[in-house]
């Protein structure tokens, strides 16, 4: 047989299915958000294309009002120096504008990241706030995240694709169980060779019938087409079984809900893995 | 054209976005291309507070906004100044929401971001000719409510004089 997955052994085919499911997942999870991040970048370009338009035709009468005052001696008129403020003030909004729209292209290049299969250090924190800034596109009218940093945590060895996905999973799941608005918390922390990441929000709680039943593949509370029943399954996944970390949460009805993700800095080789 | 039927008076245009560069942008455009007076917010229930006191011609409001959706906006607009033209200017093509604003606060004009500055100023022209004839309207129903009612004092006069 010359298939390499065959070849390799079940376990390594596991894991390959597994990635690959997870991919799928990131994918299905980030098409659910394209609606409000299409949102969020129509709002800056409708400005930057305005302002354009009104810079371009104001410079034109501007020119004319010089030529004029040029013409007759005088110095500029109120009215003309008033223009140029205004256009001035209109070169500020683009250059906001152009920023906002960076920040989620580069958000979304983070999760661009396709099936990366080695093994990487990097900084948990600039995965989680591109995270922010995707999930932000749809929930910011409404929740209001926050960060609480260990400045001092080192770079954590791992697949930043699939811990992605477990970000993304996790802060979409904590705004969507907050009815109307609310907070959800991020917090990290060095618990001995670990990076503990705490994910909270004020939301309804997950009932105790619910609770055994979370991370069971198939399982989900939310409308058809907004949840697939593996979010929490894959995130479970990729966290224990890919990374050797662990998740757990705790909840209370009608406070909210608290997932805990505890992620190894350093992985065993990755020719022993994978 | 007399807007708000207060004789030489410029339109009065409402822009509410919680975007400030949205508001900014087409404020500019608008403050730089036309004469009219444009009153630009970030908070719908400012605008609401606005429209409370001070007679508007259009109002244009984004749709996704916290607190007060477009459409409830739009909403009391309506409650409060019935002729003034509504407009939608949203982000979020969503064709839902379009027919639920069209069908729930009698929307003038659905216009989706990014937008064109010419098909604004268009909208807003024919919004404010609308919001104007709406206005003329009520007028003259009013000046022929007046007559009507001179007419049967007449009547009555005249039946009382000769009964």
């Amino acid at each position: 047989m010359s298939d390499p997955a065959a070849a390799a052994g079940p376990e390594q085919e596991l894991e390959a299915t597994r990635r690959n499911l997870a991919e799928a997942h990131k994918m299905a999870s980030l098409g659910r958000l394209a609606a409000g991040i299409v949102h969020e970048i129509n709002t800056p370009v409708g400005s930057i294309l305005s302002n354009n338009e009104t810079i371009r035709r104001s410079l034109e009468s501007v020119r004319k009002l010089l030529g004029a005052a040029v013409e007759q001696g005088q110095p500029p008129t109120a009215r003309t120096l008033a223009v140029l403020d205004t256009l001035a003030s209109l070169t500020d909004i683009d250059k906001i504008a152009c920023e906002r729209i960076l920040a989620i292209i580069r958000g979304l290049k983070t999760f661009a990241r396709v099936n990366e299969s080695d093994l990487q250090k990097i900084n948990i924190h600039e995965v989680i706030l591109n995270t922010i800034k995707l999930t932000n596109c749809v929930f910011r009218r409404r929740v209001t995240v926050v960060t609480e940093f260990d400045e001092g945590l080192p770079e954590v060895e791992c697949y930043p694709g699939l811990l992605n996905q477990v970000f993304l999973n996790l802060v979409v799941n904590a705004a969507q169980a907050i009815p109307n608005e609310g907070t959800v918390t991020i917090r990290t922390a060095m618990e001995e060779d670990r990076a503990h990441i705490a994910i909270s929000d004020t939301g309804t709680g997950i009932p105790e019938s619910l609770r055994p039943r979370i991370f069971s593949a198939g399982f989900t509370t939310k409308p058809i087409g907004e949840g697939t029943g593996l979010g929490l399954t894959i995130t479970r996944e990729i966290v224990e079984d890919t990374h050797g970390g662990r998740i757990s949460f705790e909840t209370e009805t009608g406070v909210g809900t608290t997932f805990h993700v505890w992620i190894p800095l350093r992985q065993p080789r990755s020719q022993e893995r994978v | 054209m007399q807007p708000n039927g207060h004789g030489d008076q410029q339109p009065n245009i409402v822009v509410v976005d919680d975007e400030e560069m949205v508001v900014t942008s087409i404020r500019a455009f608008l403050t730089l291309e036309t004469e009219y007076n444009i009153h630009g917010f970030t908070e719908p229930e400012r605008a609401v507070q606005h429209l409370e006191l001070n007679p508007v011609d259009v109002v244009i409001s984004d749709y996704l906004m916290p607190k007060l959706n477009g459409i409830q906006f739009l909403s009391k607009a309506r409650q409060l100044q019935p002729e003034a033209a509504r407009v939608l200017l949203t982000g979020h093509a969503d064709k839902q929401s379009a027919i639920q604003a069209i069908n729930e606060v009698g929307l003038f004009q659905y216009l989706e971001k990014p937008w064109d500055n010419s098909q604004l100023l268009l909208i807003i022209q024919s919004a404010i000719e609308r919001a104007t004839l709406f206005r003329s309207l009520r007028d003259k129903i009013s000046e022929l409510d007046s007559a009507h009612s001179s007419l049967k004092n007449v009547q009555t006069r005249l039946l009382r004089a000769f009964l």
